[in-house]
């Protein structure tokens, strides 16, 4: 079966500088694929390539099993909602939306039914005659949907929709942008480098980094086996312990973590020999912690306490050298007693943990 | 693999149908139109006073040799500089009041210094030389009140034309500088009378130089526009008195002398772009050193 | 303290002072022609010994004085026309071209107005002489166009720069073509600078001088050179009359601009 979308070796170089690398990447059908990776990592020329705004060096890009690069822009027939505010500012927000189906030649009906109908889909009924300038940011952007998806587009493009707008707002029109898809089945290629946002809003998720993607998959998949340091560290929150390699096979790995404590058969991200120094990821959420010393511990000294609602985050040091954060459940038994100085003993799930190599 | 060659070599044949780099077609028109009706004719103006009425350098010799173009120069120079430096003075304190005066009081006095600004050159120049006249209000309304005898000659001399081309410069010091003391931040001279300065002491210490750009591209841009000035001079001023714009004009109206008409437009030239440039830098200057 | 009228003291009155005497100083001059347009002398005796509209009369009786304010407005009229045209494509051009020596021509369309103008006529004068083109529309729309294009320009490239370009992306990707997204979308938002441009092109030639003194001959003139020649000769109040119209035609024009961009802001 030809998958739906498919990227095939994109590269886009300017000049010298290679801003993307060989991208390649299927989307399905309906699937709501988010580009996640810090400023420049090539996430937003990949999804510029798509838009036609911006022609890829080499490789292809096909819609069902057909190249979309030489058709323009205007004829892609692909939705797009950009970072910045894109309502036409002369034209009336019935206009906006009635916009792309009046250049599409639809009857005037047509056009008055779609219209009423889009703007109920983005809950505006009746905000037809307002004027962008009158409506707030997160209004704004939700007109922009409408009129990026009034003409049924097989696939909606969208960059970083929601960063103008303030972190309450931006978590009320995520809820919508989901429901919204839900409500459509329309393909959605969102671009973010707000991890929050990717895993509340995707099916899946490809992690930039540096114009390569690094990893494909489900939040799930990504926070439990992230298959980089980079997206180890860009999932979630990560603990980085140094240890050394003691033996290696099929991908997985010994390490002893200084003297006293080995641990077996991790997987291991990245080629590392015997002995070589590597670094063992932990979650702050799968280590615990006791006043008690244990065999399997590593011994170490808190140096803050923060109170986060649900949880207490304790910032620890093992042997004066490697920070590591560890998260507790509040009014979890293990806190009692313990306050800056106190020395402690850290134990964790080897299930959770992951090798990279240095 | 063959199916990302098709749409590859499509790319680049698009790129290569592109006879200019993007954009640089639509500039066009107005790059003819700017090489073909100004360059080409200043470059050919220019050469003429190289090459007319024989090949050498006689026009500049002339024009620079003789104590009657001397005192044209001196008094283009000396009239733009006296027209500099008086609407500089009247200039700032007015344009520092419209930046902090009350909006009403501000409204009207910037409705009158446009209304002055966008009125035709001539009507205005008019209304001076019948101002000035030898029977004109200002000789008459001085003698009446007993101030002179007989009536002033303020016209047909530099008097007339440095009133007039003041009148003229005094809008483009004045809304310049509004801008300039408009964007200095009324905290910092209030941290200066925190400091305990006094008003004199903030005055030289704070506002002046933090207007001192504006002061300089606005003094620079009134000179250079009065060295070129055409109008008012010849109108106010009288063959007498002439200026440098207007001797170019004599030149090649009235004596139908290109090549020294050319050497003059060439003096003019090269002192205006020479200044320009030095305001390019002291500007290029004051922004690095603020950065 | 110095930026605060409140607070400034005596210095008050002295700024007070300066700009009360200026704003005179930029007033009267303008009130005084109009009122001696309605006086009665010859002489221009002011305060007039009476009052009359007999200056206005000859202004309208003589068809040259109307011929002129008609070739002026004719020549403005095309030189708005084509000095918004051609500077709005060329501001697309220089704002959303990727050529090099962007800046560099962008300085080069900026100078003829640095320019002193009296070389520019003179250079043109010549020129116009050789291809034959002197005393020609042709060649006074060309020499106005020269002068009215950087302000164009200059109007327009600003105007295009404070536009979000991503507005004219969107409408491309609702199927307008490039074309069809610039004429719907890009031109009206950027419709005050296409008006300055106008306004901006229009004032220059309807006020040019001194190109029109070179590029003129006895049987075309535009009002300027109408007035510039009787100015040459005496100082008749029928010249009070035409600056007076001109002073009131910037007036009409100043308080519509003003207007129109309260309307802007509303």
């Amino acid at each position: 079966m030809t998958p739906f979308l498919e990227i095939r070796n994109i590269r886009k170089e300017y000049g010298p500088v290679v801003a993307v690398h060989d991208v390649t990447l299927n989307v399905g059908r309906g699937e709501f694929m988010t580009f996640l990776g810090p400023s420049g990592s090539g996430k937003s020329t990949t999804l510029y390539i798509l838009a036609g705004f911006d022609q890829p060096t080499r490789g292809d890009i096909q819609l069902e099993g057909k190249t979309i690069l030489d058709t323009p822009s205007h004829q892609r027939n692909i939705g797009m909602v950009f970072q910045r505010y894109t309502l036409f500012p002369h034209l009336s927000v019935g206009e906006n939306v009635a916009f792309p189906l009046k250049v599409r030649g639809w009857s005037k009906a047509d056009i008055t039914e779609r219209v009423r109908k889009m703007l109920s889909l983005v809950r505006l009924e009746g905000f037809e005659d307002r004027k962008p300038a009158q409506m707030s940011g997160g209004q704004q952007q939700r007109v922009a949907l409408a009129r990026a998806l009034a003409y049924d587009p097989p696939v909606l493009l969208m960059d970083e929709p929601l960063s103008a707008l303030d972190k309450k707002l931006r978590e009320e029109i995520q809820y919508e942008i989901r429901r919204i898809h839900q409500q459509t089945e329309v393909t959605i290629l969102y671009v973010t480098h707000d991890q929050e946002e990717a895993l509340r809003l995707s099916d899946r998720i490809s992690v930039f980094s540096k114009g390569v993607i690094d990893q494909i998959g489900t939040g799930e998949e990504l926070y439990s086996n992230p298959s980089t340091r980079f997206v180890a560290e860009f999932i979630g929150d990560s603990d980085f312990i140094p240890c050394q390699v003691l033996a290696t096979r099929n991908g997985r790995a010994d390490v002893a973590l200084g003297n006293d404590l080995t641990v077996l058969d991790i997987p291991l991200h990245g080629k590392a020999e015997a002995k070589a120094n590597v670094e063992l990821m932990l979650r702050p959420e799968r280590i615990s912690l006791s006043t008690k010393a244990g065999d399997r511990a590593l011994a170490a000294k808190v140096e803050d306490i923060t109170f986060l609602g649900n949880n207490i985050h304790v910032a620890a040091r093992i042997g004066d050298r490697t920070p590591v954060s560890v998260r507790v459940p509040f009014g979890h038994e293990a806190l009692s007693g313990v306050e800056r100085g106190t020395p402690v003993w850290l134990s964790f799930d080897a299930d959770a943990a992951h090798v990279f190599s240095a | 693999m063959v199916s990302t060659l098709e749409p590859q070599a499509k790319i680049e044949m698009a790129r290569k149908r592109r006879l200019l780099p993007q954009g640089m077609g639509a500039t066009l028109p107005a790059l003819i139109l700017v090489l073909v009706f100004f360059v080409l004719p200043v470059v050919a103006l220019l050469t003429r006073s190289f090459t007319e009425p024989v090949t050498g350098l006689q026009n500049y010799v002339e024009l620079l040799g003789s104590s009657t173009y001397l005192k044209i120069f001196f008094n283009t120079f000396f009239v733009s500089a006296l027209v500099t430096v008086i609407s500089l003075l009247v200039g700032f304190p007015v344009a520092w009041a419209l930046a902090i005066m009350p909006q009403r009081g501000a409204n009207i006095v910037f409705g009158i210094v446009l209304l002055s600004m966008w009125t035709n050159l001539l009507a205005r120049t008019y209304a001076w030389m019948v101002l000035l006249q030898r029977t004109g209000v200002i000789n008459k309304t001085l003698m009446s009140l007993g101030i002179i005898d007989t009536p002033l000659v303020m016209v047909n001399n530099l008097v007339g034309v440095t009133v007039g081309m003041t009148y003229i410069m005094l809008p483009f010091i004045i809304i310049p500088l509004y801008g300039v003391i408009r964007k200095i931040d009324p905290m910092i001279l209030q941290a200066a009378a925190l400091c305990g300065a006094t008003r004199w002491q903030a005055f030289r210490a704070v506002l002046l130089p933090l207007a001192m750009p504006g002061i300089a591209s606005g003094a620079l841009m009134v000179f250079v526009m009065s060295l070129g000035y055409f109008v008012t001079p010849a109108l106010l001023g009288g063959t007498a008195n002439m200026m440098l714009a207007e001797l170019i004009a004599q030149f090649v109206q009235s004596l139908v002398n290109w090549g020294m008409g050319g050497a003059a437009a060439l003096v003019l030239l090269i002192v205006t772009l020479s200044l320009y440039a030095l305001q390019l830098r002291l500007f290029n200057a004051a922004g690095q050193g603020r950065a | 303290m110095l930026l605060n009228f409140n607070t400034l003291g005596s210095w008050k009155w002295f700024l007070i002072a300066v700009t009360t005497l200026t704003s005179a100083f930029l007033l009267l001059p303008i009130l005084f022609i109009a009122a001696l347009s309605f006086g009665s002398s010859q002489w221009l005796i002011f305060p007039p010994p009476s009052w009359t509209l007999k200056w206005y009369e000859a202004l309208f009786a003589d068809p040259r004085w109307l011929e002129s304010a008609w070739t002026s407005f004719r020549i403005a009229l095309i030189v708005t026309v084509l000095s918004v045209l051609i500077g709005l494509v060329a501001s697309f051009g220089l704002v959303r071209g990727t050529f090099m020596g962007r800046g560099a021509l962008r300085a080069l369309f900026m100078t003829p107005m640095i320019l002193p103008v009296v070389v520019l006529a003179v250079a043109l004068y010549a020129f116009f002489l050789k291809v034959g083109l002197a005393g020609t529309t042709t060649g006074f729309v060309i020499a106005h166009l020269v002068v009215a294009l950087p302000f164009s320009i200059l109007a327009l490239t600003g105007a295009l720069e404070g536009f979000d370009k991503s507005i004219e992306d969107a409408a491309v990707l609702c199927g307008a073509s490039p074309l069809k997204a610039r004429v719907l979308i890009t031109l009206p938002c950027i419709s005050h600078g296409l008006f300055s441009a106008a306004i901006f092109s229009f004032l220059t030639s309807w006020d040019e001088v001194v190109l029109a003194i070179f590029m003129a001959s006895p049987t075309l003139q535009t009002l300027p050179v109408k007035i510039w020649a009787t100015l040459r000769q005496d100082l008749t109040p029928v010249i009070a009359a035409a600056s007076t119209l001109l002073i009131l035609i910037t007036l009409i024009l100043m308080l519509l601009a003003a207007a129109l961009k309260k309307g802007l802001k509303a």
